[in-house]
Formats: C-alpha cells, sequence, structure tokens
C-alpha cells in the first residue's frame, strides 16, 4: 500500500519569554492508505501538536513531513480533523453547520452540498438538519462533526481525542459508529487518545509516544479481524493482554 | 398539538403563568399611579411644598404651557438630535476601533495605556477644550456625548470579540479560514449578544452625555431646560425636563430592545 503521510526526523520547540520547550525529539514514521492509527502516551508529551504539524497548522522546527507526496499546506488541506468537542456554531442549523467548511474554502458548489447533506441522510441525521446543535444529544453533535469534518471530503482525518467529551455508554456507541463511517467512506486515519482501550478497538497500529521532549517508544501492529466492530474487539483476550502491555510502557514514562 | 389537548395540569400550568404576568403589568402601573396621586394629594393638602417639588397637575400644565409655544418640542428634539448622534458614531466608531483592536495584538498593545488613561479620565474634565475647539453648540455637545460613550463601546465590543471561545475559532483554522472569514463566520455572530447589551449600555450613556454637554455649553435643549429652571428656581420647568426626558429615554431603551428581539428571532433563540 502506499505511505500517504511521510513523518521524517521531525523536531519541534516551543518558544516563550522564560524558555524555549523540547517538545518533540526527532519523531519518524509513516502511515499508508487506509489504515487507523493511534497515538498514545504520557500527558502534555505532545499528541497534539503532531496533529497540528501533519494538517499544516503548525510548522516542524526540524525535519519534513509529507502529506501525498507534498508538504502540508492549512488551507485546501488534505486532512479533517475532529476535536475533542464538537464546536457546532450554536446559531447554525445542523445543515449549515456542516457545510461550513465548503463556505470557507468557497467550495460550496451544488454537488459539493449535495454529497455533504447526502452523509447526514446516510447516517441517520436526515430529519435534524433544520434542528440547532443543542437539540441533539452528545452522541449526535459529534457525529454531524464528524460530518463536517467529510463535507471536504479529505483522504485523511486527523481525530484530537474525539470521544473523551462524551459519557461512557455514548463513547462506545459514537466510537462505533465513527469508525464504521471511516471505513465506509475509506478513510486514513491518525487518532490521538489518552483511553488505552480506544486505541486497542479501533487502530490497526498504536504508536507509544515517550514523555516530553517526545519521540517514538514503541510501535504495536495489531492483527484483529477486520470485519469486528470496536466494541466487540474490546472483549477479545487479546485485547487485555495488549492493554496491559501499553499500560505498562505509558506507566514507566510515568515515573 | 392543539390547544385542547393539553393536560389539566398544563393548562392551569399556563392559567398561573398568564396570572403573574398580568399582575406583573398591573404591579408596575400601579406604582406609578400610587407615585403620582401620592405626589397631587400631598401638595394639594400641603403635607409637600409645591414650591420644592412641583406637582403632578403643574408638570402637566408646564407641559401644556410648552407645548403651545412650541417649545418643548423645540429642547426634546434639539436633545433627541444630540443624543441618536453620540449614539451612533460613538457606538460605530467603537466597532470599528474594537475590531482594529482584536485584529492586531501588536496594535492592542502599543495603544493600551493610552486607551487605559482616557477610559478612567472624566471626559467632563474636556468640557473647556471641546467648548473651546468647537463653540458653543451641537457639535461640541455631541462630541461631548461621543468621547462618553466611545471608549467604554470600544472595550466591551472588544472583549467580547477577544472572549470568542478558543475552540471555535481552532475549528476555523483546521478548515483553513483566514482571519477575516474567522472573523465573519465566529466571532462577530458569537459577540451578538454582548454587542446588543453593550447598545443597551450606550443608550443610557449617550443621554448622560448629552445632557452634561448641554449644561456646559448650552442654547437650546432639555439639559438647556434643566439649567434655566434650576437658576429661576422653576421646579415645575426642572420636574418637567426630567419627565420628559424619561419618556424619550425609555423609548429609545424600547427600540433597542425592539431590535434585541428582532436578532434573536432570526438567529431562531
Amino acid at each position: 500500500m502506499e505511505k500517504v503521510i511521510e513523518v521524517r526526523n521531525v523536531s519541534l520547540t516551543y518558544h516563550s519569554m522564560q524558555c524555549e520547550t523540547l517538545a518533540l525529539n526527532n519523531i519518524n514514521f509513516d502511515v499508508k492508505s487506509g489504515e487507523f492509527v493511534s497515538i498514545i502516551g504520557p500527558s502534555g508529551c505532545g499528541k497534539t501538536t503532531i496533529l497540528s504539524i501533519i494538517s499544516g497548522l503548525l510548522a516542524p522546527s526540524d525535519g519534513t513531513v509529507l502529506v501525498n507526496g507534498e508538504p502540508p499546506k492549512a488551507k485546501d488541506s488534505k486532512c479533517g480533523y475532529m476535536f475533542q468537542r464538537d464546536n457546532l456554531l450554536p446559531w447554525r442549523n445542523i445543515e449549515k453547520n456542516v457545510l461550513l467548511g465548503l463556505e470557507v474554502q468557497g467550495k460550496n458548489t451544488k454537488e459539493n452540498k449535495e454529497r455533504a447533506l447526502n452523509l447526514l441522510d446516510k447516517y441517520g441525521l436526515k430529519d435534524f438538519k433544520r434542528k440547532r446543535p443543542d437539540e441533539l444529544s452528545g452522541g449526535m453533535r459529534q457525529r454531524v462533526a464528524l460530518i463536517r469534518t467529510l463535507a471536504l471530503n479529505p483522504s485523511i482525518l486527523l481525530l484530537d481525542e474525539p470521544f473523551s467529551a462524551l459519557d461512557y455508554q455514548t463513547r462506545l456507541n459514537v466510537c462505533d459508529d465513527v469508525a464504521n463511517i471511516i471505513k465506509q467512506e475509506k478513510k486514513t486515519a491518525i487518532l490521538v487518545t489518552h483511553d488505552l482501550q480506544e486505541a486497542i478497538s479501533m487502530s490497526d497500529r498504536i504508536l507509544v509516544l515517550s514523555k516530553r521532549p517526545a519521540h517514538i517508544k514503541a510501535i504495536y501492529t495489531l492483527d484483529f479481524d477486520k470485519s469486528l466492530t470496536p466494541l466487540q474487539k474490546r472483549q477479545l483476550p487479546e485485547a487485555e493482554t495488549l492493554f496491559n502491555k501499553l499500560w505498562g510502557e505509558i506507566q514507566d514514562e510515568e515515573k | 398539538m392543539k390547544k385542547n389537548n393539553y393536560s389539566k395540569e398544563h393548562k392551569r400550568y399556563l392559567a398561573i403563568n398568564r396570572f403573574k404576568s398580568w399582575t406583573i403589568i398591573l404591579f408596575q402601573v400601579l406604582i406609578l399611579v400610587v407615585l403620582f396621586v401620592g405626589w397631587e394629594v400631598g401638595t394639594r393638602t400641603g403635607a409637600i411644598d409645591v414650591f420644592f417639588f412641583s406637582s403632578p397637575s403643574r408638570i402637566w400644565s408646564t407641559i401644556k404651557q410648552l407645548h403651545s409655544n412650541g417649545e418643548l418640542f423645540f429642547h426634546a428634539w434639539v436633545t433627541l438630535k444630540e443624543t441618536l448622534y453620540a449614539f451612533s458614531i460613538a457606538t460605530i466608531i467603537g466597532i470599528i476601533l474594537a475590531i482594529m483592536l482584536w485584529w492586531s495584538e501588536y496594535l492592542r498593545k502599543i495603544l493600551e495605556p493610552y486607551i487605559v488613561t482616557l477610559n478612567s479620565l472624566p471626559k467632563i474634565a474636556l468640557g473647556p477644550i471641546i467648548i473651546i475647539w468647537m463653540g458653543v453648540g451641537s457639535k461640541a455637545i455631541i462630541t461631548m456625548a461621543v468621547l462618553i460613550v466611545v471608549i467604554v463601546t470600544t472595550l466591551n465590543i472588544m472583549n467580547a470579540f477577544l472572549n470568542t471561545d478558543k475552540n471555535l475559532i481552532a475549528l476555523l483554522k483546521s478548515l483553513g479560514a483566514n482571519k477575516f472569514q474567522i472573523f465573519m463566520k465566529v466571532v462577530l455572530p458569537a459577540s451578538v449578544p454582548d454587542i446588543i447589551s453593550t447598545l443597551k449600555v450606550n443608550v443610557g450613556l449617550s443621554w448622560i452625555g448629552s445632557i452634561m454637554g448641554e449644561y456646559l455649553a448650552c442654547k437650546a435643549g432639555i439639559g438647556y431646560l434643566l439649567i434655566y429652571g434650576g437658576q429661576v428656581f422653576n421646579l415645575d420647568l426642572v420636574m418637567t425636563s426630567v419627565i420628559v426626558l424619561c419618556v424619550m429615554a425609555a423609548g429609545m431603551y424600547f427600540l433597542v430592545a425592539l431590535l434585541e428581539k428582532f436578532i434573536r428571532k432570526n438567529r431562531g433563540q
């Protein structure tokens, strides 16, 4: 399979008047087309920073990133970003929220709009187009947020702890929904999470970061049955073994 | 759902709440009536000195007299015009300045000490300078009022802009939005409630500004009537002016409240 993301020797330094902080130290990894990769690591180690660099919002201090063979640009990015919070604009209805990205990028042509609104129909939000965000449940709102991201037809999805603001039951359901949507739409995805089980249940590969300055400590390749849903994968005995290994890795870092 | 489908409990709930809102209006009117009737009765029985307190009937005859010689409308219009000019000019300038200061953190930092100083300075202190530069008249009064309103407006609206949810701005950036798009699609709509409350405050401040201006440099206006009435100990004229002012200020506030209702309805809130 072709590589869609190549991260080569990437380092990043944050500057403030008091000090400079090396956040990322020589990070290297690739992501193949259609792959689902999770990044885990101790809090504040720079997981989100990696996503910002891949999306082109932040330039690395050193090293190169290639997305589909080109350096990433924030404008006209091939990456769709999904946040911890759904960030739906409360003064717009669901339909207008979903079309926000197309508006911003000046791509609100008739067929693009139709495609985006079809996604709403396809994933069970047909009757909510005219509703306001505060009339929807947390899980539905996060699904709308995903569709807003998909409306721009990105080939890569960057998921920044997208389920951590949801209650546990909703989280399991939305996790299944999102995994299903990503599989159906054939997207490549990178997930940043604190939740080891979530990483185990969704990913093809898991990158473990060390504490700051972060480097890649370990990479785990998962070979669960691809037809299983995340919820089903959580119940496998292998999942538990892997959980313990990952837990050990992270604990080492926290010391 | 049709009305007659409501349960008994819900009908009772509606009835109680309707009754409540009626009694609120009733009490509002009652307070006004009691106040004026008490005032009138007090002056007629001699419990209150008419010379110092005037009376509703004397205010009424003053209004009629001012109306018959055309002075009422003339003075009220002068003050209203000044206030409306000050309100509009200050609001527009304030919003433009707020946008500029939001846009550039650099500019904001440079201008910060100046804005803080101007904000704490009692603007009335600039009265003599304004009169010397502008002369005595409406121009000086409008300038005075604009100075009083514009700085608070700038600061309030700038803060509203700066307090926009950072997450929403991050979202727009992730969608590839430029600064102008971020402003138009998130910062401005998110600040509408704050802008409206600033407008409400501005109504009051504009009246303060125009009356204060008229105290300083007046040939006409309600402020002029107030000063004149005070100087000749004509309390009828002073009280009448205050009441005319109350009516106009309330009317202007009501218009802004109407605008708020309209905007809320358009946003479906």
